[in-house]
């Protein structure tokens, strides 16, 4: 009987300030001058009203009326607790609240959603890992057995340093890459590493994710007995569905009907006798892996070509990427935590998304997402000020 | 089908865009078996046209330039004479059988007009700018207001090149936007060719262009980084711009080249590593795809026609000449960044191509006979 495994990712990044090459070495104290913290905090409470308050409200009121049938996961980066921590503390206490009912379960991952685990050195993606496990554990008292890396990145190196690291699954994109005729709907073994794998699946997800209000498409109006239907259909043992949490009330506005089917999920995926819901950790428990996935490349979950493309398609963002990484060492050097944390900050994989090229339809997801015109904005503006901390600390 | 089309300028006198349009639209028009006879002043450079359906007919004579803005009576008086006198001899001289007359700006209005009246066909009007345009929005003239005006109303379809235009027409001259169509323009790439530390400026130096915006930028650059402007082109400011240089203190930086010939233009596209359009007003601007078919990454003006239509470019306000020196520097400074744009807009510039504008107008020419 297929597990309904249901994950959310909860995350905002840092935006940044307009800076322009005059800024560059200007101003020798505040690096706050880097992040647009009025944007921020303007985009942040939006969101936490649109989405992060009515949806853990919402599933609150489904784990409860189901008595805990109904289960979840999250993961909640670094960036964002620090919102929440800043701005809006009624969040954080409402995934609190989802956590004490037993029906939910959290997932590591890196604290700044970084990239980190591109670098040729694997030590700051381990501290970085390291610093969410501690606010994890400072805010729910609880370790997470389940990693996920930004943006489901995925390859036999990571996997290897996972399972290093303790944890006993990990969370990647059902690539057709990797499984090739294989379905998502297993668990795999990493070739590598004694690691679970959970792979997304991609079709089912991105039906709420993306296509949930797109008039044209065939499955359109999207029902929860609809969707249920078609889960009680599927073969194998877990089918993850692995969804952006800023699908709900945001990229989904309330109109579009999105809370309505989040609301009838439960009751119609129990109609299913054959079918329930399990949490990452439960699914990693319970189930046996189906052979091994073996992947030299990195892969992720995001855009049509569901590798690192996204991040490290053209040379603006090769050059960046590769400006903040050859810092590392004289960052790191000069001791001074704040520095330390703004070069954190920086490498969230945000920064770099705004700067992709790709056009037609992935495009408009990253203009959707982008608060610049054009990546070209996006590298001038983070470029200068990756200059202005080289400046810093050279 | 059979147009008579009046214009004012054609390749090789040419002094804008309406030329340049006039050119590829008509032989592309031509390679679609539309028959078209171009009628224009007579020059003395003489054009001609190598295809058997475009026939360039040449009446009357003048001096004018469609974008000079007399200042002193006198001249002001010759300058509506001659205007009128164009327009005179076309009603006289166009006839034979048409299915329709196609006539581009103000300077043809008239003429349009008398003609669609006279001959009982339908008349499209091409507005490639306004009077707005052209005063940069400073006091507009309402001699040429009244005459855009009295064409945009009697047209039976207008064709914009931008939105931007479209709004201008809807908004300041109130008409139905039913009858307009935007048709953005299109170029005949040049090509690359190896980048000097070069920044360029051209076009007409006309209050509209915002040449004064680009030497304001140049200064802020100077301060960071070592290049040279060139501002190439003439017009009524060239004294005025060559003060301007010597004041801020970077004459020695900038060069002045007077009017160049087609080649030396595409040879100044070619080799600039910049290219900056900071118009007050432009209804499209094919210059920015000039320079971007010459692999040079381009900065125009937000409002500029051309910003609505292409993606792989910078945008910034004419008047902000700080932003306008931080993407120049950033363009000279990243490497990665000057290459992508470059690259991508390379690959998109090949959907701009004059035989998509003609596709376009034909279907307005479609949908009136």
């Amino acid at each position: 009987m297929p597990s309904v495994c249901f994950y959310f990712e909860v995350h905002q990044p840092m935006r940044l300030n307009r800076f322009s090459v005059f800024n560059i070495g200007k101003n020798d104290e505040s690096l706050s001058t880097y992040f647009d913290s009025k944007l921020n905090q303007k985009i942040y409470e939006k969101v936490a009203k649109k989405c992060y308050l009515p949806t853990n409200r919402l599933l609150l009121d489904l784990i409860n009326e189901f008595d805990g049938k109904f289960r979840i996961s999250f993961s909640l980066t670094g960036t964002f607790v620090e919102y929440c921590e800043r701005f809006v503390p009624d969040v954080l206490n409402s995934f609190k609240e989802l956590y004490k009912t037993g029906a939910v379960d959290l997932i590591e991952e890196t604290y700044y959603h970084s990239l980190s685990s591109l670098y040729d050195e694997l030590d700051e993606f381990e501290e970085q890992v390291k610093m969410h496990r501690q606010m994890i554990n400072r805010i729910f008292n609880y370790e997470p057995k389940i990693f996920r890396n930004t943006e489901a990145i995925y390859d036999n190196r990571i996997a290897k340093k996972i399972e290093e690291l303790g944890y006993k699954g990990i969370i990647t994109e059902g690539s057709e890459k990797v499984l090739g005729w294989r379905s998502p709907n297993f668990l795999y073994k990493s070739f590598n590493a004694n690691l679970k794998v959970l792979m997304r699946n991609y079709k089912l997800s991105d039906d709420v994710g993306f296509r949930f209000s797109v008039r044209d498409w065939p499955g359109f109006p999207l029902t929860a007995d609809k969707y249920a239907y078609w889960m009680s259909h599927c073969e194998g043992d877990v089918i993850n569905l692995f969804i952006d949490y800023e699908t709900f009330g945001e990229h989904q506005w309330t109109e579009t009907g999105i809370f309505d089917f989040i609301k009838h999920i439960p009751r119609e995926v129990l109609k299913h006798k054959h079918l329930d819901f399990a949490t990452v950790s439960e699914v990693v428990d319970r189930y046996n892996t189906m052979g091994e996935i073996d992947v030299p490349w990195a892969i992720s979950w995001a855009d049509e070509d569901r590798d690192v493309s996204t991040w490290l398609g053209n040379d603006m963002q090769i050059a960046c990427f590769n400006e903040l990484r050859d810092i590392e060492r004289q960052v790191k050097k000069q001791g001074d935590e704040d520095l330390l944390h703004t070069w954190r900050l920086l490498q969230t994989s945000d920064h770099l998304y705004y700067v992709s090229t790709k056009g037609f339809e992935d495009g408009n997801v990253h203009a959707y997402f982008s608060p610049y015109d054009v990546p070209y904005e996006g590298f001038i503006n983070y470029m200068n000020i990756l200059q202005d901390l080289k400046q810093k600390v050279m | 089908m059979k147009v008579a089309m009046i214009g004012w300028e054609y390749p090789p006198f040419k002094v804008g865009g309406l030329g340049t349009h006039c050119y590829g639209l008509t032989r592309s028009l031509a390679d679609k078996n539309v028959s078209i006879d171009f009628y224009m002043p007579k020059t003395k450079h003489g054009s001609s046209s190598d295809k058997d359906n475009l026939v360039i007919k040449e009446i009357g004579e003048t001096e004018i330039f469609p974008y000079d803005r007399p200042e002193d009576k006198k001249l002001a008086g010759q300058f509506f004479e001659s205007v009128y006198r164009y327009n005179d001899l076309l009603v006289q001289k166009v006839s034979g059988k048409y299915d329709l007359i196609h006539c581009h700006d103000w300077l043809t209005m008239k003429a349009g007009v008398a003609l669609k009246e006279k001959m009982g066909i339908p008349l499209v009007l091409t507005v490639h700018s306004t009077e707005y345009d052209r005063s940069g929005w400073l006091y507009p003239n309402d001699w040429f207001i009244n005459i855009e005006k009295e064409g945009m109303e009697k047209a039976d379809k207008i064709i914009a090149v931008s939105h931007f235009t479209k709004r201008v027409i809807v908004e300041k001259y109130g008409i139905n936007s039913d009858k307009i169509t935007v048709v953005h323009n299109a170029v005949y790439p040049i090509g690359e060719s190896e980048k000097k530390n070069i920044v360029l400026f051209l076009g007409r130096l006309t209050i509209q262009k915002g040449p004064e915006f680009f030497l304001k930028a140049a200064k802020k650059v100077l301060e960071h980084e070592d290049t040279r402007f060139v501002v190439a082109g003439i017009g009524d400011m060239l004294p005025r711009l060559i003060s301007q240089a010597i004041n801020l203190g970077i004459s020695n930086r900038v060069i002045f080249t007077g009017k160049l010939t087609e080649e030396e233009v595409k040879h100044i596209y070619q080799i600039s590593s910049v290219y900056v359009m900071p118009s007050v007003s432009e209804p499209f601007g094919i210059t920015a795809l000039e320079a971007i078919s010459a692999g040079t990454p381009t900065i125009v003006s937000k409002t500029a026609g051309v910003s609505e239509a292409f993606q792989n470019c910078l945008r910034v306000d004419f008047w902000d000449t700080d932003e306008m020196a931080n993407k120049i520097i950033s363009l000279l400074r990243y490497k990665p960044l000057h290459k992508t744009l470059a690259e991508q807009g390379n690959r998109e510039i090949n959907i701009f191509t004059w035989d998509r504008v003609a596709d376009n107008t034909l279907d307005v020419y479609r949908g009136i006979t």
